[in-house]
Protein backbone atom coordinates (compact mmCIF):
# COMPACT_ATOMS: atom_id res chain seq x y z
CA UNK A 1 0.00 0.00 0.00
CA UNK A 2 1.98 3.35 -0.89
CA UNK A 3 1.65 6.36 1.58
CA UNK A 4 0.42 9.95 0.43
CA UNK A 5 2.48 12.62 1.36
CA UNK A 6 2.30 13.75 4.98
CA UNK A 7 4.48 16.63 6.02
CA UNK A 8 8.23 14.14 6.41
CA UNK A 9 8.93 15.45 9.89
CA UNK A 10 5.48 13.19 11.38
CA UNK A 11 5.71 10.81 8.15
CA UNK A 12 9.12 10.08 9.67
CA UNK A 13 7.73 9.85 13.38
CA UNK A 14 4.76 7.40 12.27
CA UNK A 15 7.21 4.94 10.42
CA UNK A 16 9.16 5.03 13.60
CA UNK A 17 6.38 4.00 15.84
CA UNK A 18 5.52 1.09 13.25
CA UNK A 19 8.76 -0.25 13.32
CA UNK A 20 8.92 -0.24 17.10
CA UNK A 21 5.16 -1.72 17.90
CA UNK A 22 6.43 -4.64 15.13
CA UNK A 23 9.73 -4.90 16.71
CA UNK A 24 7.16 -5.64 20.14
CA UNK A 25 4.90 -7.82 18.59
CA UNK A 26 8.16 -9.83 17.30
CA UNK A 27 9.40 -10.01 20.44
CA UNK A 28 6.18 -11.30 21.99
CA UNK A 29 5.54 -13.82 19.20
CA UNK A 30 9.59 -14.98 19.23
CA UNK A 31 11.16 -14.66 22.65
CA UNK A 32 9.14 -17.87 24.15
CA UNK A 33 10.48 -20.38 21.37
CA UNK A 34 14.01 -19.09 22.65
CA UNK A 35 13.32 -19.76 25.87
CA UNK A 36 12.45 -23.09 25.13
CA UNK A 37 16.07 -23.86 22.95
CA UNK A 38 18.08 -21.52 26.14
CA UNK A 39 16.06 -24.29 28.39
CA UNK A 40 16.88 -26.80 26.11
CA UNK A 41 20.95 -26.43 25.86
CA UNK A 42 21.41 -25.91 30.18
CA UNK A 43 22.97 -28.19 32.18
CA UNK A 44 20.06 -28.97 35.10
CA UNK A 45 22.34 -27.28 37.57
CA UNK A 46 22.17 -23.89 35.58
CA UNK A 47 17.70 -24.26 34.45
CA UNK A 48 17.66 -23.74 38.54
CA UNK A 49 19.80 -21.18 39.11
CA UNK A 50 17.95 -18.14 38.04
CA UNK A 51 17.06 -15.95 34.91
CA UNK A 52 19.37 -16.38 32.40
CA UNK A 53 18.54 -15.54 28.85
CA UNK A 54 21.83 -17.46 27.22
CA UNK A 55 22.98 -20.45 28.29
CA UNK A 56 26.32 -20.54 31.01
CA UNK A 57 27.59 -23.84 29.97
CA UNK A 58 25.80 -25.61 26.59
CA UNK A 59 25.82 -28.89 26.75
CA UNK A 60 23.89 -31.43 24.32
CA UNK A 61 23.01 -33.81 27.25
CA UNK A 62 19.22 -32.77 27.02
CA UNK A 63 19.06 -34.17 23.33
CA UNK A 64 21.11 -37.01 23.82
CA UNK A 65 18.77 -38.39 26.84
CA UNK A 66 16.07 -38.14 24.30
CA UNK A 67 17.06 -39.58 21.75
CA UNK A 68 19.05 -42.56 24.69
CA UNK A 69 16.18 -43.15 26.93
CA UNK A 70 13.10 -41.19 25.80
CA UNK A 71 12.61 -43.07 22.59
CA UNK A 72 12.64 -40.04 20.36
CA UNK A 73 14.27 -42.17 17.56
CA UNK A 74 10.99 -43.77 17.31
CA UNK A 75 8.97 -41.06 17.68
CA UNK A 76 10.29 -38.94 14.63
CA UNK A 77 10.28 -42.24 12.32
CA UNK A 78 6.43 -43.33 13.15
CA UNK A 79 6.17 -39.33 12.15
CA UNK A 80 8.14 -39.27 9.11
CA UNK A 81 6.35 -42.75 7.62
CA UNK A 82 2.92 -41.65 8.89
CA UNK A 83 2.84 -38.26 7.18
CA UNK A 84 4.70 -39.39 4.48
CA UNK A 85 2.09 -41.72 3.30
CA UNK A 86 -1.00 -40.53 4.20
CA UNK A 87 0.03 -37.05 2.77
CA UNK A 88 1.07 -38.88 -0.49
CA UNK A 89 -2.52 -40.96 -0.42
CA UNK A 90 -5.17 -37.68 0.32
CA UNK A 91 -3.32 -35.63 -2.22
CA UNK A 92 -3.68 -38.57 -4.88
CA UNK A 93 -7.52 -39.27 -4.21
CA UNK A 94 -8.01 -35.39 -3.27
CA UNK A 95 -6.65 -33.87 -6.28
CA UNK A 96 -8.73 -36.26 -8.71
CA UNK A 97 -11.64 -35.41 -6.67
CA UNK A 98 -11.22 -31.56 -6.95
CA UNK A 99 -10.61 -31.83 -10.83
CA UNK A 100 -13.83 -34.01 -10.73
CA UNK A 101 -15.41 -30.79 -9.15
CA UNK A 102 -13.81 -28.33 -11.00
CA UNK A 103 -14.49 -29.23 -14.15
CA UNK A 104 -18.35 -31.11 -14.20
CA UNK A 105 -21.87 -30.47 -13.21
CA UNK A 106 -23.33 -33.29 -11.53
CA UNK A 107 -26.64 -34.88 -11.20
CA UNK A 108 -28.57 -33.46 -7.84
CA UNK A 109 -25.98 -30.59 -7.33
CA UNK A 110 -24.03 -33.34 -5.51
CA UNK A 111 -20.93 -31.11 -6.44
CA UNK A 112 -21.82 -28.37 -4.11
CA UNK A 113 -23.03 -30.85 -1.63
CA UNK A 114 -19.74 -32.35 -1.86
CA UNK A 115 -17.42 -29.71 -1.50
CA UNK A 116 -19.11 -27.93 1.67
CA UNK A 117 -19.56 -31.45 3.22
CA UNK A 118 -15.66 -31.48 2.86
CA UNK A 119 -15.59 -28.48 4.21
CA UNK A 120 -17.39 -29.35 7.10
CA UNK A 121 -15.70 -32.24 7.39
CA UNK A 122 -12.42 -30.34 8.31
CA UNK A 123 -14.20 -28.28 10.89
CA UNK A 124 -14.88 -30.86 12.93
CA UNK A 125 -13.30 -31.22 16.05
CA UNK A 126 -10.70 -33.73 16.77
CA UNK A 127 -11.91 -34.96 20.24
CA UNK A 128 -15.78 -35.77 18.29
CA UNK A 129 -13.94 -38.20 16.00
CA UNK A 130 -11.32 -39.97 18.35
CA UNK A 131 -14.21 -41.74 20.54
CA UNK A 132 -16.07 -43.36 17.83
CA UNK A 133 -12.52 -44.24 16.16
CA UNK A 134 -10.90 -45.73 19.05
CA UNK A 135 -14.14 -47.91 19.41
CA UNK A 136 -13.86 -49.36 15.59
CA UNK A 137 -10.04 -49.60 15.73
CA UNK A 138 -9.71 -51.72 18.75
CA UNK A 139 -12.55 -53.88 16.79
CA UNK A 140 -10.41 -54.07 13.85
CA UNK A 141 -6.97 -54.75 15.49
CA UNK A 142 -5.68 -51.36 14.53
CA UNK A 143 -5.19 -49.54 17.51
CA UNK A 144 -1.40 -48.81 18.00
CA UNK A 145 -0.40 -49.30 14.87
CA UNK A 146 0.89 -47.24 12.29
CA UNK A 147 -1.36 -48.20 9.49
CA UNK A 148 -4.29 -47.40 11.48
CA UNK A 149 -2.66 -43.52 11.94
CA UNK A 150 -2.06 -43.48 8.40
CA UNK A 151 -5.60 -44.66 7.31
CA UNK A 152 -7.27 -42.15 9.28
CA UNK A 153 -5.25 -38.81 8.58
CA UNK A 154 -5.32 -39.84 4.72
CA UNK A 155 -9.11 -39.72 4.93
CA UNK A 156 -9.35 -36.48 7.05
CA UNK A 157 -6.65 -34.59 4.93
CA UNK A 158 -8.51 -35.67 1.57
CA UNK A 159 -11.00 -33.17 3.12
CA UNK A 160 -8.66 -30.25 2.93
CA UNK A 161 -6.98 -31.30 0.03
CA UNK A 162 -10.40 -31.04 -2.62
CA UNK A 163 -11.24 -27.95 -0.78
CA UNK A 164 -8.18 -26.19 -1.77
CA UNK A 165 -6.96 -27.84 -4.96
CA UNK A 166 -10.63 -27.42 -6.45
CA UNK A 167 -10.28 -24.00 -6.17
CA UNK A 168 -6.62 -24.03 -7.57
CA UNK A 169 -8.12 -26.38 -10.88
CA UNK A 170 -10.94 -24.04 -11.39
CA UNK A 171 -8.37 -21.24 -12.09
CA UNK A 172 -6.44 -23.32 -14.97
CA UNK A 173 -8.61 -22.83 -18.36
CA UNK A 174 -10.33 -25.83 -19.81
CA UNK A 175 -8.76 -24.93 -23.23
CA UNK A 176 -5.22 -26.31 -22.32
CA UNK A 177 -6.33 -29.75 -21.65
CA UNK A 178 -8.75 -29.95 -24.35
CA UNK A 179 -6.12 -28.70 -26.67
CA UNK A 180 -4.23 -32.00 -25.00
CA UNK A 181 -7.17 -34.60 -25.49
CA UNK A 182 -7.41 -32.95 -29.35
CA UNK A 183 -3.70 -34.51 -29.52
CA UNK A 184 -4.44 -37.53 -28.34
CA UNK A 185 -4.21 -37.67 -24.43
CA UNK A 186 -6.86 -39.09 -22.61
CA UNK A 187 -8.24 -37.06 -19.31
CA UNK A 188 -6.05 -38.27 -17.00
CA UNK A 189 -3.27 -38.21 -18.85
CA UNK A 190 -3.80 -34.48 -20.03
CA UNK A 191 -4.53 -34.00 -16.00
CA UNK A 192 -1.00 -35.26 -15.12
CA UNK A 193 0.86 -33.97 -18.32
CA UNK A 194 -0.62 -30.60 -18.75
CA UNK A 195 -2.65 -29.34 -15.73
CA UNK A 196 -1.14 -30.37 -12.94
CA UNK A 197 2.30 -28.63 -13.65
CA UNK A 198 -0.07 -25.57 -13.94
CA UNK A 199 -1.43 -26.21 -10.45
CA UNK A 200 1.85 -26.60 -9.22
CA UNK A 201 2.30 -23.66 -6.90
CA UNK A 202 -1.31 -25.09 -5.33
CA UNK A 203 -0.44 -28.66 -4.82
CA UNK A 204 2.89 -27.17 -3.14
CA UNK A 205 0.34 -25.11 -0.84
CA UNK A 206 -1.63 -28.05 -0.26
CA UNK A 207 0.90 -30.31 0.49
CA UNK A 208 2.93 -27.81 2.91
CA UNK A 209 -0.49 -27.84 5.04
CA UNK A 210 -1.05 -31.39 4.90
CA UNK A 211 2.38 -32.55 5.87
CA UNK A 212 1.98 -29.70 8.72
CA UNK A 213 -1.62 -30.76 10.04
CA UNK A 214 -1.05 -34.03 10.13
CA UNK A 215 2.88 -33.71 11.90
CA UNK A 216 1.26 -31.98 14.50
CA UNK A 217 -2.26 -33.17 15.46
CA UNK A 218 -2.18 -34.86 18.49
CA UNK A 219 -5.33 -35.97 19.76
CA UNK A 220 -5.90 -38.76 17.29
CA UNK A 221 -2.40 -39.75 17.91
CA UNK A 222 -2.82 -39.50 21.57
CA UNK A 223 -6.10 -41.94 21.69
CA UNK A 224 -4.96 -44.55 19.31
CA UNK A 225 -1.69 -45.19 19.68
CA UNK A 226 0.00 -46.30 23.25
CA UNK A 227 3.75 -47.72 22.65
CA UNK A 228 6.78 -46.36 21.20
CA UNK A 229 6.14 -48.29 18.27
CA UNK A 230 3.65 -46.24 16.66
CA UNK A 231 3.05 -43.28 18.83
CA UNK A 232 4.45 -39.77 17.09
CA UNK A 233 6.24 -36.63 18.21
CA UNK A 234 3.55 -34.97 19.51
CA UNK A 235 2.51 -37.76 21.53
CA UNK A 236 6.54 -38.32 22.36
CA UNK A 237 6.37 -35.29 23.74
CA UNK A 238 3.66 -35.14 25.87
CA UNK A 239 5.12 -38.46 27.67
CA UNK A 240 8.09 -36.30 29.16
CA UNK A 241 4.97 -33.93 30.71
CA UNK A 242 3.16 -36.78 32.52
CA UNK A 243 6.03 -37.82 34.88
CA UNK A 244 6.00 -36.67 38.44
CA UNK A 245 9.06 -35.00 38.50
CA UNK A 246 9.58 -33.08 36.08
CA UNK A 247 12.39 -33.04 33.62
CA UNK A 248 13.13 -29.47 32.56
CA UNK A 249 15.78 -30.01 30.39
CA UNK A 250 14.44 -33.13 28.20
CA UNK A 251 11.50 -31.60 27.57
CA UNK A 252 12.48 -28.25 26.45
CA UNK A 253 14.45 -30.39 24.28
CA UNK A 254 11.54 -32.39 23.23
CA UNK A 255 9.68 -29.30 22.36
CA UNK A 256 12.71 -28.12 19.94
CA UNK A 257 12.78 -31.26 18.30
CA UNK A 258 8.70 -31.62 18.06
CA UNK A 259 9.18 -27.93 16.39
CA UNK A 260 12.32 -27.85 14.34
CA UNK A 261 11.19 -29.71 11.25
CA UNK A 262 8.15 -27.44 10.60
CA UNK A 263 9.79 -23.95 11.27
CA UNK A 264 12.49 -25.18 9.32
CA UNK A 265 9.67 -25.97 6.73
CA UNK A 266 8.31 -22.69 7.14
CA UNK A 267 11.49 -20.34 6.41
CA UNK A 268 12.23 -22.71 3.52
CA UNK A 269 8.59 -22.26 1.53
CA UNK A 270 7.22 -19.20 2.93
CA UNK A 271 5.84 -17.60 0.00
CA UNK A 272 3.61 -21.00 -0.54
CA UNK A 273 2.80 -21.16 3.19
CA UNK A 274 -0.15 -18.52 3.70
CA UNK A 275 -3.06 -19.73 1.80
CA UNK A 276 -2.69 -22.96 2.97
CA UNK A 277 -2.41 -21.75 6.53
CA UNK A 278 -5.73 -19.85 6.18
CA UNK A 279 -7.33 -22.56 5.14
CA UNK A 280 -7.92 -20.82 1.36
CA UNK A 281 -10.54 -19.04 3.53
CA UNK A 282 -9.33 -16.02 1.02
CA UNK A 283 -7.94 -16.86 -2.60
CA UNK B 1 -6.12 -46.94 -14.59
CA UNK B 2 -7.38 -44.76 -17.35
CA UNK B 3 -11.11 -44.01 -17.94
CA UNK B 4 -11.59 -44.73 -21.78
CA UNK B 5 -12.67 -40.88 -22.72
CA UNK B 6 -13.81 -39.53 -26.07
CA UNK B 7 -11.34 -36.34 -26.77
CA UNK B 8 -13.56 -34.41 -28.13
CA UNK B 9 -13.58 -30.43 -27.51
CA UNK B 10 -16.74 -29.17 -28.67
CA UNK B 11 -18.11 -25.71 -27.47
CA UNK B 12 -17.25 -26.23 -23.54
CA UNK B 13 -21.21 -26.50 -21.30
CA UNK B 14 -23.50 -28.65 -22.15
CA UNK B 15 -20.69 -31.07 -24.28
CA UNK B 16 -18.61 -31.79 -20.75
CA UNK B 17 -21.89 -32.40 -18.74
CA UNK B 18 -23.20 -35.12 -21.86
CA UNK B 19 -19.70 -37.15 -22.39
CA UNK B 20 -18.32 -40.19 -20.40
CA UNK B 21 -21.07 -39.38 -17.47
CA UNK B 22 -19.38 -41.77 -15.58
CA UNK B 23 -16.29 -40.09 -15.45
CA UNK B 24 -17.04 -37.23 -12.56
CA UNK B 25 -18.40 -39.57 -10.17
CA UNK B 26 -15.58 -42.22 -10.69
CA UNK B 27 -13.10 -39.18 -10.00
CA UNK B 28 -15.08 -38.16 -6.88
CA UNK B 29 -15.46 -41.86 -5.54
CA UNK B 30 -11.95 -42.63 -3.69
CA UNK B 31 -12.18 -39.48 -1.77
CA UNK B 32 -15.96 -38.91 -0.95
CA UNK B 33 -15.63 -42.89 0.38
CA UNK B 34 -12.27 -42.12 2.49
CA UNK B 35 -13.56 -39.11 3.73
CA UNK B 36 -16.97 -40.69 4.46
CA UNK B 37 -15.37 -43.42 6.63
CA UNK B 38 -13.23 -41.02 9.03
CA UNK B 39 -16.48 -38.67 9.82
CA UNK B 40 -19.61 -39.63 8.41
CA UNK B 41 -18.77 -43.25 10.19
CA UNK B 42 -17.62 -42.21 13.25
CA UNK B 43 -20.18 -39.22 13.52
CA UNK B 44 -23.13 -41.80 13.27
CA UNK B 45 -21.14 -44.14 15.54
CA UNK B 46 -20.73 -41.82 17.93
CA UNK B 47 -24.54 -41.20 17.75
CA UNK B 48 -25.24 -44.82 18.16
CA UNK B 49 -22.91 -45.28 21.09
CA UNK B 50 -24.43 -42.06 22.48
CA UNK B 51 -27.69 -44.38 22.99
CA UNK B 52 -25.96 -46.93 24.38
CA UNK B 53 -24.42 -47.68 27.86
CA UNK B 54 -20.53 -49.09 28.12
CA UNK B 55 -19.04 -50.35 31.23
CA UNK B 56 -15.45 -50.94 31.78
CA UNK B 57 -15.55 -49.64 28.01
CA UNK B 58 -17.69 -52.54 27.12
CA UNK B 59 -21.40 -51.97 24.86
CA UNK B 60 -24.11 -53.33 27.77
CA UNK B 61 -26.70 -52.43 25.68
CA UNK B 62 -29.19 -49.67 24.41
CA UNK B 63 -29.63 -46.82 26.98
CA UNK B 64 -32.49 -45.13 25.63
CA UNK B 65 -31.82 -41.41 26.24
CA UNK B 66 -30.62 -42.29 29.61
CA UNK B 67 -27.19 -39.97 28.69
CA UNK B 68 -28.46 -37.57 27.56
CA UNK B 69 -30.70 -36.83 30.75
CA UNK B 70 -27.39 -37.56 32.98
CA UNK B 71 -25.61 -35.29 30.81
CA UNK B 72 -28.20 -33.04 31.39
CA UNK B 73 -28.33 -32.97 35.06
CA UNK B 74 -24.35 -33.11 35.58
CA UNK B 75 -23.33 -29.75 37.06
CA UNK B 76 -19.55 -30.11 36.04
CA UNK B 77 -20.60 -30.50 32.44
CA UNK B 78 -22.36 -27.07 32.86
CA UNK B 79 -19.44 -25.35 34.25
CA UNK B 80 -17.21 -27.33 31.19
CA UNK B 81 -19.57 -25.40 28.90
CA UNK B 82 -19.39 -22.27 30.92
CA UNK B 83 -15.62 -22.14 31.44
CA UNK B 84 -15.75 -23.30 27.48
CA UNK B 85 -18.02 -20.39 26.26
CA UNK B 86 -15.69 -17.87 28.49
CA UNK B 87 -12.56 -19.02 27.06
CA UNK B 88 -13.95 -19.00 23.31
CA UNK B 89 -15.48 -15.30 24.00
CA UNK B 90 -12.66 -13.76 25.70
CA UNK B 91 -9.75 -15.31 23.53
CA UNK B 92 -11.68 -14.79 20.11
CA UNK B 93 -12.15 -11.21 21.25
CA UNK B 94 -8.32 -10.22 21.60
CA UNK B 95 -7.30 -12.36 18.86
CA UNK B 96 -9.41 -10.64 16.51
CA UNK B 97 -8.52 -6.81 17.90
CA UNK B 98 -5.00 -8.09 18.22
CA UNK B 99 -4.93 -9.63 14.42
CA UNK B 100 -6.91 -6.41 12.88
CA UNK B 101 -4.59 -3.65 14.34
CA UNK B 102 -1.22 -6.52 13.28
CA UNK B 103 -2.72 -6.94 9.63
CA UNK B 104 -2.87 -2.48 9.04
CA UNK B 105 0.42 -2.24 10.31
CA UNK B 106 2.02 -4.71 7.94
CA UNK B 107 -0.63 -4.03 5.10
CA UNK B 108 1.92 -1.33 3.49
CA UNK B 109 5.31 -1.26 2.32
CA UNK B 110 7.86 -2.15 5.22
CA UNK B 111 11.24 -3.13 4.97
CA UNK B 112 11.90 -7.03 5.60
CA UNK B 113 8.12 -7.32 4.88
CA UNK B 114 7.90 -11.33 4.30
CA UNK B 115 10.87 -11.38 7.39
CA UNK B 116 8.24 -9.85 9.58
CA UNK B 117 5.47 -11.51 8.12
CA UNK B 118 6.66 -15.26 9.14
CA UNK B 119 7.58 -14.03 12.43
CA UNK B 120 4.50 -13.21 13.37
CA UNK B 121 2.73 -16.20 12.49
CA UNK B 122 5.37 -18.86 13.93
CA UNK B 123 3.57 -19.49 16.43
CA UNK B 124 0.36 -20.71 15.20
CA UNK B 125 2.75 -23.45 12.80
CA UNK B 126 4.37 -25.16 15.31
CA UNK B 127 2.09 -28.29 17.21
CA UNK B 128 -0.02 -27.05 20.11
CA UNK B 129 1.87 -29.52 22.10
CA UNK B 130 5.07 -27.75 21.79
CA UNK B 131 2.91 -24.03 22.43
CA UNK B 132 2.51 -26.49 25.89
CA UNK B 133 5.63 -27.12 26.30
CA UNK B 134 7.19 -23.81 25.95
CA UNK B 135 4.32 -21.95 27.96
CA UNK B 136 4.97 -24.83 30.77
CA UNK B 137 8.52 -23.48 31.09
CA UNK B 138 7.73 -19.99 30.71
CA UNK B 139 4.85 -20.42 33.20
CA UNK B 140 6.99 -22.55 35.56
CA UNK B 141 7.12 -20.98 39.13
CA UNK B 142 11.09 -22.91 39.92
CA UNK B 143 12.63 -22.09 36.20
CA UNK B 144 10.30 -19.98 34.72
CA UNK B 145 10.71 -16.41 33.87
CA UNK B 146 6.71 -14.97 34.45
CA UNK B 147 6.90 -15.00 37.63
CA UNK B 148 10.54 -13.34 37.58
CA UNK B 149 9.38 -10.50 35.10
CA UNK B 150 5.98 -9.87 37.37
CA UNK B 151 8.24 -9.27 40.27
CA UNK B 152 10.57 -6.94 38.24
CA UNK B 153 8.09 -4.94 37.75
CA UNK B 154 7.23 -4.88 41.28
CA UNK B 155 4.31 -7.24 41.35
CA UNK B 156 3.29 -9.97 43.25
CA UNK B 157 4.58 -13.55 41.41
CA UNK B 158 1.37 -14.75 40.38
CA UNK B 159 2.30 -18.95 40.09
CA UNK B 160 -0.12 -18.82 36.39
CA UNK B 161 -0.81 -22.23 36.61
CA UNK B 162 -1.53 -23.19 40.71
CA UNK B 163 -4.51 -21.06 40.95
CA UNK B 164 -7.88 -20.95 39.17
CA UNK B 165 -8.79 -17.50 37.81
CA UNK B 166 -4.93 -17.40 36.78
CA UNK B 167 -4.64 -20.65 35.33
CA UNK B 168 -7.73 -19.77 33.04
CA UNK B 169 -6.30 -16.41 32.24
CA UNK B 170 -2.97 -18.23 31.51
CA UNK B 171 -4.87 -20.42 28.93
CA UNK B 172 -6.21 -17.45 27.18
CA UNK B 173 -2.68 -15.79 26.74
CA UNK B 174 -0.87 -18.73 25.36
CA UNK B 175 -4.24 -18.91 22.99
CA UNK B 176 -3.67 -15.72 21.76
CA UNK B 177 -0.49 -15.78 21.10
CA UNK B 178 -0.52 -19.77 19.68
CA UNK B 179 -3.88 -17.86 17.33
CA UNK B 180 -3.55 -14.11 16.88
CA UNK B 181 -1.37 -15.45 13.63
CA UNK B 182 -4.46 -16.83 12.17
CA UNK B 183 -6.81 -13.91 11.92
CA UNK B 184 -3.85 -11.37 10.95
CA UNK B 185 -3.36 -13.38 8.25
CA UNK B 186 -6.48 -13.80 6.78
CA UNK B 187 -7.25 -9.77 7.67
CA UNK B 188 -3.36 -9.63 5.66
CA UNK B 189 -4.84 -11.35 2.89
CA UNK B 190 -8.53 -9.58 3.05
CA UNK B 191 -6.48 -6.32 3.08
CA UNK B 192 -4.31 -7.18 -0.08
CA UNK B 193 -6.83 -7.96 -2.40
CA UNK B 194 -9.21 -4.55 -1.42
CA UNK B 195 -9.28 -1.61 -4.30
CA UNK B 196 -6.44 0.85 -3.17
CA UNK B 197 -8.18 3.72 -4.46
CA UNK B 198 -10.64 4.93 -1.64
CA UNK B 199 -7.70 4.40 0.80
CA UNK B 200 -5.09 6.09 -1.18
CA UNK B 201 -7.89 9.49 -1.78
CA UNK B 202 -9.06 9.05 1.93
CA UNK B 203 -5.05 9.08 3.18
CA UNK B 204 -4.86 12.36 5.00
CA UNK B 205 -3.80 13.43 8.85
CA UNK B 206 -4.41 11.34 11.17
CA UNK B 207 -8.29 12.03 11.98
CA UNK B 208 -8.98 11.51 8.70
CA UNK B 209 -7.34 7.91 8.72
CA UNK B 210 -9.55 7.19 11.64
CA UNK B 211 -12.62 7.92 9.48
CA UNK B 212 -10.99 6.47 6.29
CA UNK B 213 -10.54 3.21 8.58
CA UNK B 214 -14.65 3.11 9.58
CA UNK B 215 -16.15 4.25 6.68
CA UNK B 216 -14.15 2.99 4.12
CA UNK B 217 -11.40 -0.43 5.16
CA UNK B 218 -13.48 -1.48 7.86
CA UNK B 219 -16.73 -2.48 5.88
CA UNK B 220 -14.85 -3.95 2.43
CA UNK B 221 -13.57 -6.01 5.01
CA UNK B 222 -15.98 -7.05 6.90
CA UNK B 223 -16.73 -10.28 5.05
CA UNK B 224 -13.07 -11.11 5.55
CA UNK B 225 -13.38 -10.46 9.26
CA UNK B 226 -16.71 -12.24 9.60
CA UNK B 227 -15.11 -15.60 8.19
CA UNK B 228 -12.16 -15.27 10.10
CA UNK B 229 -14.07 -14.98 13.14
CA UNK B 230 -16.01 -17.91 12.74
CA UNK B 231 -12.89 -20.23 11.85
CA UNK B 232 -11.58 -19.37 14.71
CA UNK B 233 -14.68 -19.63 16.98
CA UNK B 234 -15.05 -23.38 16.02
CA UNK B 235 -11.35 -24.54 16.26
CA UNK B 236 -11.36 -22.51 20.09
CA UNK B 237 -14.29 -24.82 20.40
CA UNK B 238 -12.53 -27.65 20.32
CA UNK B 239 -9.10 -26.53 21.89
CA UNK B 240 -7.47 -29.52 23.74
CA UNK B 241 -3.83 -29.99 23.42
CA UNK B 242 -2.22 -27.04 24.93
CA UNK B 243 -5.10 -27.27 27.84
CA UNK B 244 -4.17 -31.07 27.99
CA UNK B 245 -0.55 -30.49 28.26
CA UNK B 246 -0.13 -27.24 30.44
CA UNK B 247 -3.76 -28.17 33.45
CA UNK B 248 -5.04 -31.11 32.25
CA UNK B 249 -8.30 -29.13 33.07
CA UNK B 250 -7.11 -27.71 36.89
CA UNK B 251 -6.44 -26.67 39.42
CA UNK B 252 -9.75 -28.48 40.29
CA UNK B 253 -11.82 -27.78 37.79
CA UNK B 254 -11.22 -24.49 36.85
CA UNK B 255 -9.75 -25.00 33.11
CA UNK B 256 -11.93 -27.85 32.47
CA UNK B 257 -13.03 -27.02 28.71
CA UNK B 258 -15.87 -29.78 27.35
CA UNK B 259 -13.63 -31.62 25.14
CA UNK B 260 -11.30 -32.16 27.82
CA UNK B 261 -13.84 -33.29 30.18
CA UNK B 262 -15.24 -35.42 27.56
CA UNK B 263 -11.82 -37.22 27.11
CA UNK B 264 -11.98 -37.58 30.65
CA UNK B 265 -15.02 -39.45 30.87
CA UNK B 266 -14.38 -41.49 27.63
CA UNK B 267 -10.54 -42.37 28.18
CA UNK B 268 -10.41 -42.00 32.11
CA UNK B 269 -13.87 -43.51 33.00
CA UNK B 270 -14.42 -45.14 29.96
CA UNK B 271 -18.12 -44.14 29.82
CA UNK B 272 -18.51 -43.83 25.90
CA UNK B 273 -21.85 -43.23 25.86
CA UNK B 274 -22.25 -40.59 28.08
CA UNK B 275 -18.74 -38.67 26.59
CA UNK B 276 -20.53 -39.02 23.13
CA UNK B 277 -24.13 -37.46 24.17
CA UNK B 278 -21.84 -34.40 25.54
CA UNK B 279 -20.35 -34.32 22.10
CA UNK B 280 -23.08 -34.77 19.82
CA UNK B 281 -24.98 -31.92 22.08
CA UNK B 282 -21.91 -30.10 21.01
CA UNK B 283 -21.87 -30.73 18.07
CA UNK B 284 -25.58 -29.27 17.56
CA UNK B 285 -24.70 -26.15 18.46
CA UNK B 286 -21.34 -25.98 16.56
CA UNK B 287 -23.38 -27.04 13.16
CA UNK B 288 -25.01 -23.84 13.21
CA UNK B 289 -21.68 -21.61 13.76
CA UNK B 290 -20.37 -24.36 10.56
CA UNK B 291 -23.04 -23.24 8.96
CA UNK B 292 -22.34 -20.20 8.81
CA UNK B 293 -18.71 -20.75 8.24
CA UNK B 294 -19.31 -22.46 4.61
CA UNK B 295 -22.12 -19.56 3.93
CA UNK B 296 -19.28 -16.58 4.86
CA UNK B 297 -16.57 -18.45 2.71
CA UNK B 298 -18.50 -19.22 0.12
CA UNK B 299 -19.17 -15.51 -0.80
CA UNK B 300 -15.66 -14.26 0.15
CA UNK B 301 -14.19 -16.68 -2.11
CA UNK B 302 -16.75 -14.99 -5.29
CA UNK B 303 -16.11 -11.67 -3.86
CA UNK B 304 -12.88 -11.73 -3.29
CA UNK B 305 -12.29 -13.55 -6.62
Amino acid sequence: MRRGSSAPMSARAGRVAIYATLALAILVALFPFWWMIDTSLKRPVDIFSGVALWPQHVTGSNYHRLFASYHFGSFLLNSVVVVAVSVTASLLIGTLAAYGLARFRLRFGIDRLALYGVLLVRMLPGILLVIPLYIVLAKWGLLNTRLGLILIYAGLNTSFVVWMMQSFLEDIPRDIEEAAMVDGDSRLTALRRVVLPLAAPGLIATAIFAVIATYNDFIIALTLTSTPSAQTVPVGVSTLIGKIQIEWGPMAAAGVVGAMPIVLFALVVQRHFVRGLTLGAVK
Amino acid sequence: MAVAEPAVAEDAGRAWRLRGAATPYLLLAPALLALAAVSLYPIFYGIRASFHRYRYGIDMGSAGTQNYVNVYHDPVFWQAVKTTAKFVVIAVSIETLLGLALALLVARELRFASWIRVSLILPMTIAPVVVGVIWRLLFASDIGIVNPLFSWFGLAQPNVLAHGTSAFLGLVAVDTWEWTPLIFLILLAGLHSMPQDPLEAAQVDGAGRVQAFFHHTLPLLKPVLLVAIVLRTIDAVGTFDQVFVLTKGGPGTSTQLISIYSYNTAFLFTQYGQAMAMLIALLACLLLLMAAAVRFMRRTSEAVA
